[in-house]
């Protein structure tokens, strides 16, 4: 009579799993939302791992949220887009060998109605102040690099964010801010790539867009290997590599182009 | 007055008539036992009365006045399986009497005095889902006296009592109801029961009822052969077909006064038939003769043999 | 350990520093799912009353349906009354999305399940007589669901403290129909979801701590009411 349950071919599974994760080779990508609910770094993630065998985890969360867990050598690259907040973790050493990758731009979308009397009103510093008199207003509120956009234009246009007239926030991604604005029909700034997505379900317009200061820049870094050793720079830097590569952005520029009839985000160095 | 009227009242179950009475009376004060065997409508009659179920036609009245669903209730009912809520026997007789408002100092009174008649006095304190059957069908039965409602109306209340309990509550209950002052009526599917319990008795079957009256008086002439079974007649079969002797008949002597339940049957033989045994003899005097299974104890020759009274027994 | 310590360190400061928000977020979270909670046993323990003594067609169909509503993911619950209430929706018209009572109105759905089904079982293991006891002592309808109700105390209890449980600690609902607003439907749990977002681990795990604080709170005040003794 066997007692015991069959341990040795459950010690082979054990040890065989054992294995199997750690010769898989895998880095952990800190991505802000934007470029993640797209669906795009999905698309490029799966051909990086088919051409070279590396498994990519990409973590979503605001671009804040990313660049701490930079600082944390929780992840070993980190795809944002809030330019001043790279540049403090750049100075502090957490992030190296930054590429830019590419960019779109935010728009100020609010109600047709628009009781502020923004639309059409190209300087975005003055669109905002606008909306900042009459509002509501629905901020991400997330840390993310669109809120940090976000603040920077209200500080550009002389006014505290707490003085917005109705300004709430949402902590909640870019989609679900969507809505919320669009439930109270309020004034709210959008990436480009949502508002190609999402735009048609929501009554609301675009109002400001073309500003050079509604820019959106996303780059791609590698955590410091110096300061955090037990990150895996090696085939981190592939990744970067193969993102800025020629293949990688022309994926980059082509899409979204048949399913939303724009495009969602323009490349970086195809440019130059 | 407390009389209880039943005036054309039917009621229904999933469709099927389990109780058609077109007139029944129970005399105020009167103590009446309702017998019958099972499914015979007695417990609904007394559900119907209590206010619990209403009639699907005519009428049911206490004191002449009908019975209203929001009326005052001017009944107790001591329900056959003793259930009690939570908490200790002196709240189980409390609750009854502050749902009906009675004000509080009389409240301690009246629990204290049906406690001390029923005899659980040192109960009162216990919690009263840990009773003895016994202990469980007192406190029932005072939860139902310290109402001192104009109408007690008792469901089998000795049907879940051991031997001993039941000896003795059947000492006690005639007591205690006369006592109580009120209309009583019990129902029961036992005899000895409703012959000691009942100064007037209902017999129903089948939901209606086939026999009411006195007790003397039922016993003296039962109208059917149902009522006499029930009562505890012999059913002696003749050419006629039943005859119902009475027991009281049977049973001679000096002071056997009052209904006694049981018939010897004097053995004169006992043939073997096989499968079967035949016994010849009397009863009261009558030749009779009784069929007898093969297992059945054999009774002697010349002894005097307990019939029961659900045997059939012919005449010869 | 250390971000544990810190957390806890955190914990005390938001709570000591009379930091308005967190105390905001605190009264509105209880007020919230208490008011949830309290309309679903007003609803669930008759329902469940009902279905526990009743005798109808397809009794044992409803309480399957109860039952399998006990486990619906609330997040669901919560995209359903989003659909209702969003611009396009059938009641679109009503402003109430983004609002605590919507919140409300979504808590209440996850926990009358529930309530119902805890009720329901509590009301059956009940003895059966018992109704017609109380009814045969004098109790009026009304009268005689409250005593029963305190008979069923340990059961009644209980699914007060499931529908609670449920509903304080559930952030998917919340967040589809409250929409997370600082200041007006933030509540406890989607506070953590934002702040962890942030990065802020130390005070995402303070809020935590916070709401695990409550939960218990109100569960043991609970508690003692359901195992305090009959007198």
């Amino acid at each position: 009579m066997r007692i015991l349950p069959p341990l040795p071919p459950l010690l082979l599974v054990l040890v065989a799993c054992a294995v199997s994760a750690d010769n898989r080779t895998e880095i952990i990508l800190a991505t802000t939302t934007s470029a993640y609910e797209t669906g795009l770094l999905d698309t490029l993630i799966d051909q990086f791992t088919a051409s070279t065998g590396i498994e990519v985890k990409p973590i979503a969360v605001g671009s804040g949220a990313a660049l701490m867990m930079a600082e944390r050598g929780d992840a070993d690259a980190t795809l944002t887009h809030d330019t001043t907040g790279e540049a403090r973790y750049v100075a502090a050493g957490h992030l190296v060998e930054g590429r830019r990758l590419m960019h779109n731009d935010f728009l100020l979308v609010g109600p047709a109605a628009d009781p502020a009397g923004a639309a059409g009103i190209t300087d975005a510093v003055e669109a905002m102040r606008r909306v900042a008199a009459r509002g509501p207003f629905v901020s991400r509120g997330d840390g993310s690099g669109t809120e940090s956009r976000e603040l920077a234009l209200w500080q550009e246009a002389g006014v505290s964010a707490d003085s917005v007239h109705g300004r709430v926030e949402t902590g909640q991604g870019m989609s679900a801010t969507l809505y919320v604005a669009n439930d109270r029909q309020a004034y709210t700034l959008v990436d480009r790539a949502t508002w190609l997505t999402l735009g048609n379900r929501v009554d609301l317009v675009p109002l400001s867009e073309g500003d050079p200061r509604l820019r959106n820049d996303y780059s791609v870094y590698l955590v410091n290997p110096e300061r955090h050793p037990g990150t895996r720079a090696a085939p981190a830097r592939k990744f970067l590599e193969f993102m800025v590569s020629r293949a990688a952005q022309r994926v980059i520029a082509g899409f979204g182009r048949e399913r939303l009839g724009g495009q969602l985000f323009i490349p970086d160095v195809l440019d130059e | 007055m407390s009389d209880v009227g039943l005036h054309q009242v039917s009621f229904q179950r999933d469709g099927r008539t389990v109780l058609d009475v077109e007139s029944l009376r129970f005399p105020s004060r009167s103590m009446t036992a309702v017998l019958g065997p099972n499914g015979a409508g007695k417990t609904t009659l007394l559900r119907l009365v209590a206010g619990l179920e209403r009639p699907a036609a005519g009428h049911i009245t206490i004191g002449g006045e009908r019975l209203s669903r929001d009326g005052a209730p001017r009944t107790a009912l001591a329900l056959s399986d003793a259930v009690f809520v939570r908490g200790t026997v002196r709240r189980n007789l409390d609750l009854g009497l502050a749902l009906r408002d009675v004000p509080m100092a009389e409240r301690e009174i009246r629990v204290r005095d049906a406690a001390d008649e029923c005899g659980i006095t040192d109960l009162l304190d216990r919690p009263a889902r840990q009773l003895s059957s016994g202990e469980a069908q007192r406190v029932n039965l005072a939860r139902a006296l310290c109402l001192r409602a104009e109408v007690i109306l008792l469901d089998e209340p000795l049907a879940a009592v051991d031997r001993l309990t039941r000896r003795a509550l059947l000492d006690d209950l005639p007591r205690l109801l006369r006592a109580a002052g009120a209309t009583v009526i019990l129902v029961t599917h036992d005899r000895e029961e409703a012959f000691r319990l009942g100064e007037r008795i209902v017999v129903m079957v089948g939901g209606q009822v086939r026999a009411e009256g006195a007790r003397r008086d039922l016993l003296m002439a039962p109208p059917d052969a149902d009522t006499a079974g029930l009562l505890g007649f012999l059913l002696l079969e003749d050419a006629d077909g039943p005859v119902a002797v009475a027991p009281g008949e049977l049973r001679a002597g000096p002071g056997a006064g009052g209904p006694q339940v049981g018939f010897t049957l004097q053995v004169a033989d006992v043939l073997d038939l096989g499968r079967q045994r035949l016994v010849t003899g009397t009863i009261g005097g009558r030749p009779v003769e009784l069929t007898l299974p093969e297992k059945a104890p054999s009774p002697e020759k010349g002894a005097m043999f307990p019939v029961h009274a659900r045997s059939v027994v012919r005449l010869r | 350990m250390n971000d544990l310590t810190t957390a806890l360190g955190e914990a005390w400061r938001l709570l000591l520093s009379g930091d308005a928000e967190i105390w905001e977020i605190i009264l509105r979270t209880l007020a919230i799912s208490l008011c949830a909670t309290a309309l679903a046993m007003i609803l669930g323990v008759p329902l469940g009353y009902g279905l526990a003594r009743g005798r109808f067609p397809g009794r044992t169909l409803v309480l399957g349906m109860v039952n399998t509503a006990m486990g619906m993911p609330p997040v669901v619950v919560g995209l359903v009354v989003w659909l209702f209430f969003t611009r396009s929706g059938p009641f679109g018209g009503s402003g109430l999305l983004y609002t605590p009572q919507a919140m409300v109105l979504a808590q209440f759905l996850i926990a009358t399940p529930l309530v119902i089904g805890f009720s329901a079982a509590s009301i059956q293991s009940l003895p059966p007589a018992l109704p017609d006891l109380l009814t045969s002592l004098g109790a009026g309808r009304w009268r005689r669901l409250w005593l029963l109700s305190r008979e069923a105390r340990l059961g009644l209890l209980a699914a007060v403290m499931a529908g609670f449980g449920a509903v304080i600690s559930e952030v998917g609902a919340s967040m589809t129909v409250g929409g997370n607003l600082r200041g007006s439907t933030r509540v406890l749990t989607t506070a953590i979801v934002t702040v962890t977002g942030r990065g802020e681990m130390a005070t995402a795990i303070a809020y935590g701590l916070i709401l695990l604080v409550l939960a218990f709170a109100v569960t043991l005040i609970l508690t003692f009411v359901q195992q305090r003794r009959d007198a």
